[in-house]
């Protein structure tokens, strides 16, 4: 039902490592509100248990139960501000919209199971590959596909996650950020690497397409967005396009490429909720007004976020620069000249936004009210800095893994 | 090549000590007293020199020591190493540097001790030192131009010391720009050596130039680059502008920087790429022609300057170009010899004028100065003595560097010689017109100042007693053959001078029988104290005073505003080069390229402004997206 391998290894290290440093956060941030932290903490711990699963399938049964135990979960977490009307209704929307894309992957199974007679993904690339593939698989693939598009967030199927994002507690948007959706990519390429490899070309223009369409569109809408949990879901849904081209290149091999790019992208977004929730809790606001003269207000922090908008945007010598050179690299040797070119410019325009933030912090008045960490927070926002700063220095470390 | 590994240490720490001295003042000069941060600098060029002058004594004149300390730069089919050469000539110039430098050092202890940021002051002087060994250290010109740099942004910052003042400042980018023109040169030279040779080190360039013929475009260009370089950093014609505005420094700073030490690069660069010259006459010629050029218009120039320390730059000037021709007729180690005995006597006239500047709290117009023998007498002395020597009366150490060089010049032209004659007797002239109107006479100045006046500490008068000690016998090194002597510094030199001396002999005339350069000497002595005692004449018999600005005319105003020069290439470069980035600025930048940065900015935020619409917060219509979207990707892939 499972297999362990350096692929479920490497993926379900990080999911743990990102899952304690949320952790971490956790404590303080449902200090004063709610009375059953232990509750969330289960949950989390649980969700974890769905990711690790999705990264270590071989049945399709075990993929749908760990997309399950991880959605589920995320409705619960997404809702768990019980008297906040907008946290209410992310939860509702998110578990309406998963729902409903879970019946596509349920349906999608079903149907391969039709065509192949096995849940046992070593068997159905069996059946790819011998060639003699029936319509009822194309239609049950290209379900399963829709639904973990849906999972990653990529154009058309994204709508959900601003929303979610921006009414949810934001801790647990710093959780959906990372840890769920890079579970999301692991099993996504996971599904495809060892089940679907021999039919790629059947569906890649559809991922083409998606792609171009989530670099594009994630990017444009983030440069007019105000609230920055809303910033972050745009720029989340702008990276799922990058990381989109690397399951694309998947003939070369990217596993090492998509587990770089998703170690930087989770270390610095955490590292921005970070600070982002110590800020929102001070100034009652989760607009990016709310940055204004951070630098003067608290320089570490304000430097701290610096560094992490700046891995995010891709500038040297941060980890997010890397990941995208990988991904770009790979992509051009797989001749996907066009998207790569793409993504470049779309990776410009990014900037604009992440320097939004910097320059809030740094050019605009503040105002009396202090923002102050503490020694949880400050740890975990130096580990964040430090390591998405050594990733760039020194990416041999993990692309050697594979 | 001498391979004693005992050498290597002390050869490695030459540089290492001001770098210490500069990273302890520089990172923890606040916590330490003032009074100590001058005493570590000096400390610590005192260190460096004595590391030099153990080269010095241990390393026989035929060897050199060459220590490669990493290897910097390595591309497919180049290396550049950063590597020490250790020869006779590094040593003469690392001797002049520490040892005048760590006399400057200690003087400044005495000049600078009211200052606010004289931790600063000793910061930087420890960095110049540190570039300056590293610029005739290096083994390769890639390590010259990083001394040749770090060297001119010390100038930079201790020019602009006092940089309240905006006069001090533009005095300072002026003499960056200048510098940066001709670093500009350097650079383009080093890159036509790195391409053409494959490397920048000096022995494999000499040994590769060698092969080429004499004369070849490719030495030309090479060299003439390099020369450019030598001219702003040497303030030759066309770069020298600079130079007199520099003495907007504290004057330590003008007697290290810009007297002894870091204007003589030049003259180092082009002994020390002799081999490319005498490859290349026309060069040779470029270079004699610019020499002796600079020397007589600077020379001029200092006839009417009335800033003490003006008189003293445009001297400077002007003796560099005595150097310069020196090189250009061939007479390679005898340019050396006049930029070690210069180094002498400059400081000490240098440092003797901040002496004077310090008895009268500032004051460095000489109209205002006088009798100041009466006073101050120390520096008088000192002073009086580095004028002679300067002017070149026998057996002060100038005149048997500036005597070499005249029979050398008279050797290779006698128009060369005249000019060199000719500006020899001004320099001696506006020499002791300064000593006359500045120590005899009645003082001119207020009474205040006149009560004022006093002998200046002992850290400074010591190093002025030194100097003057060396100006006096520094000669010495170099007593010519004419007078029965082993000329010595040139025997010292003779192992790096020789394989340009060889190549240059073959073309060359034999040298002057002895009776001419008798003849030779006793003129330029003669013509020297006739110009002193017509300075007499006009200043101590019929007590003339410089007139005043107003009531110059005709040569004389041309002459006291230094030809007009700077103005000359105000209203030929830097306006029309005004004029010509206003223009780009509006045209091109804010019209053309402002524009289409700007419209694409535009319609970038536009389409993300419109595409943001679509998500309205309605789940039905995100529902209705998403199986729209299926559809359309069910269309793509199953019916077309």
């Amino acid at each position: 039902m499972m297999r362990v391998d350096n692929f479920s290894v490497a993926f379900s290290g990080l999911a743990i490592v990102l899952s304690a440093l949320i952790f971490v956060l956790s404590a303080d941030f449902y200090h004063n509100e709610e009375k059953h932290i232990s509750d969330y903490l289960a949950i989390l711990v649980f969700t974890l248990c769905g990711a690790m699963i999705m990264f270590s399938f071989s049945n399709m049964a075990m993929l749908f139960l760990g997309i399950e135990i991880l959605s589920i979960s995320l409705y619960i977490m997404a809702g768990s501000k019980q008297h906040d009307v907008r946290s209410n209704e992310a939860g509702f929307k998110y578990f309406l919209m998963g729902s409903f894309a879970s019946g596509f992957l349920l349906f999608g199974i079903a149907l391969i199971y039709g065509a192949t007679n096995s849940f046992h993904i070593g068997n159905i690339a069996a059946y790819v590959s011998a060639g003699q593939i029936s319509p009822m698989f194309y239609v049950g693939m290209l379900m399963m596909l829709v639904a973990m598009l849906f999972k990653v967030a990529v154009v058309p199927f994204h709508f959900w996650s601003p929303d979610v994002y921006e009414g949810s507690p934001a801790l647990v948007t710093a959780f959906m950020s990372t840890l769920v959706k890079i579970a999301a990519f692991g099993a996504f390429y996971r599904l495809f690497y060892l089940c679907f490899f021999d039919s790629l070309n059947y569906i890649v223009i559809i991922l083409g397409v998606v792609t171009a369409a989530t670099i594009i569109l994630g990017n444009l809408v983030a440069l007019s967005q105000t609230n920055f949990k809303r910033l972050l879901a745009y720029s989340g849904i702008s990276h799922a396009g990058y990381l989109m081209l690397a399951v694309m290149s998947m003939k070369t091999g990217t596993a090492s490429a998509i587990f770089y790019y998703a170690s930087g992208y989770g270390i610095a977004t955490i590292g921005s909720f970070a600070v982002a929730i110590l800020v929102f809790k001070a100034m009652k606001s989760e607009n990016i007004e709310a940055f204004n003269g951070l630098g003067k207000k608290n320089p570490f922090l304000a430097a701290a976020l610096t560094m992490s908008m700046l891995s995010l945007a891709g500038i040297p010598p941060f980890a997010g620069f890397l990941g995208k050179y990988y991904i770009f690299s790979e992509a051009i040797k797989n001749g996907l000249f066009g998207l790569t070119i793409t993504a470049i410019i779309t990776s410009i325009i990014g900037v604009y936004y992440y320097f939004k933030v910097i320059l809030a912090m740094y050019t605009k008045e503040a105002d009396e009210t202090s923002v102050q960490s503490n020694i949880a927070y400050t740890t975990i926002i130096i580990v964040c800095v430090s390591v998405s700063l050594l990733l760039g220095l020194f990416p041999d470390k993990l692309m050697n893994i594979f | 090549m001498l391979t004693d590994s005992s050498l290597i240490a002390p050869g490695m720490l030459i540089p290492l000590f001001p770098l210490i001295g500069f990273l302890i003042n520089g990172l923890f000069g606040k916590y330490l007293p003032k009074s100590i941060t001058g005493w570590i600098a000096s400390l610590a060029v005192l260190a460096s020199f004595c590391c030099v002058f153990y080269m010095f004594t241990n390393l026989p004149s035929t060897g050199s020591l060459h220590i490669d300390l990493f290897n910097w730069i390595g591309f497919a089919n180049f290396n550049i190493s950063f590597g020490y050469l250790i020869d006779p000539l590094s040593i003469t110039m690392m001797l002049v540097v520490t040892g005048i430098g760590f006399l400057i050092h200690v003087y400044s202890i005495g000049y600078m001790h009211d200052d606010e940021g004289v931790t600063r002051f000793f910061t930087y002087l420890n960095l110049f030192i540190f570039f300056m060994l590293l610029l005739v250290i290096g083994s390769n010109y890639l390590v010259m131009f990083i001394g040749w740099e770090g060297v001119g942004l010390c100038s930079y910052l201790l020019i602009g010391y006092w940089f309240k003042n905006d006069a001090f400042n533009d005095a300072a980018k002026k003499a960056f720009v200048m510098n940066r023109i001709g670093d500009l040169g350097f650079l383009l030279g080093m890159f036509f050596i790195l391409f053409n040779f494959g490397s920048l080190d000096y022995a494999e360039v000499m040994k590769q130039a060698s092969l080429l013929p004499v004369g070849s475009a490719l030495l030309v260009t090479i060299t003439l680059l390099l020369f450019v370089g030598a001219t702003g950093k040497s303030a030759q014609i066309p770069l020298y502008t600079w130079l007199p505005d520099a003495m907007a420094g504290p004057t330590p700073v003008s007697a290290l920087i810009h007297a002894a030490t870091m204007v003589t690069a030049g003259i180092y660069m082009i002994t020390r790429s002799g081999v490319l010259y005498a490859m290349a006459p026309f060069s040779m010629e470029i270079v004699a022609i610019v020499g002796v050029a600079t020397c007589l218009m600077a020379a001029i120039i200092g006839l009417m300057q009335n800033d003490i320390k003006k008189v003293l730059a445009y001297s400077t000037v002007s003796q560099l170009g005595l150097m310069f021709a020196a090189l250009g007729i061939g007479a390679f180690a005898s340019g050396m010899f006049h930029l070690v005995t210069h180094a002498f006597f400059k400081a000490l006239l240098f440092l003797g004028s901040g002496s004077v500047i310090h008895a009268l709290h500032g004051e460095q117009d000489i109209r205002k100065m006088g009798g100041l023998s009466k006073y101050i007498k120390v520096t008088f002395i000192t002073f009086l003595i580095g004028s002679i020597a300067i002017s070149g009366i026998p057996p002060f150490a100038g005149f048997f560097s500036k005597d070499e060089i005249l029979s050398k010049a008279f050797e290779h032209s006698k128009i060369i010689w005249a000019i060199l004659s000719i500006s020899s007797m001004m320099t001696a002239f506006y020499m002791f017109r300064l000593v006359y109107l500045t120590f005899f006479n009645d003082f001119r100045g207020t009474e205040v100042t006149k009560k004022h006046i006093h002998e200046s500490p002992s850290t400074m008068t010591i190093p002025l007693i030194i100097l003057a000690v060396l100006s006096i016998f520094g000669g010495f090194i170099g007593l010519p053959s004419v007078l029965g002597f082993a000329h010595k510094f040139q025997q010292y030199l003779s192992a790096v001078t020789a394989p340009a001396q060889h190549i240059l002999d073959e073309s060359h005339a034999a040298e002057v029988s002895h009776s001419t350069e008798w003849i030779l000497i006793f003129t330029a002595v003669i013509a020297a104290i006739a110009s002193i005692l017509y300075a007499r004449y006009k200043y101590i018999s019929n007590k003339e005073q410089p007139a005043e600005d107003a009531s110059l005319t005709g040569i004389n105003k041309m002459v006291y505003n230094k030809f007009y020069v700077d103005e000359i290439y105000e209203t030929c470069i830097v306006k029309p080069l005004k004029v010509l980035s206003d223009l780009f600025l509006v045209l091109i930048d804010k019209l053309v390229i402002d524009l289409v940065v700007n419209a694409t900015a535009w319609v970038v935020g536009l389409s993300g402004r419109t595409l943001r619409l679509v998500q309205n917060g309605n789940t039905g219509f995100y529902v209705f997206a998403m199986v729209f979207g299926i559809i359309v990707l069910f269309v793509i892939r199953l019916f077309i």
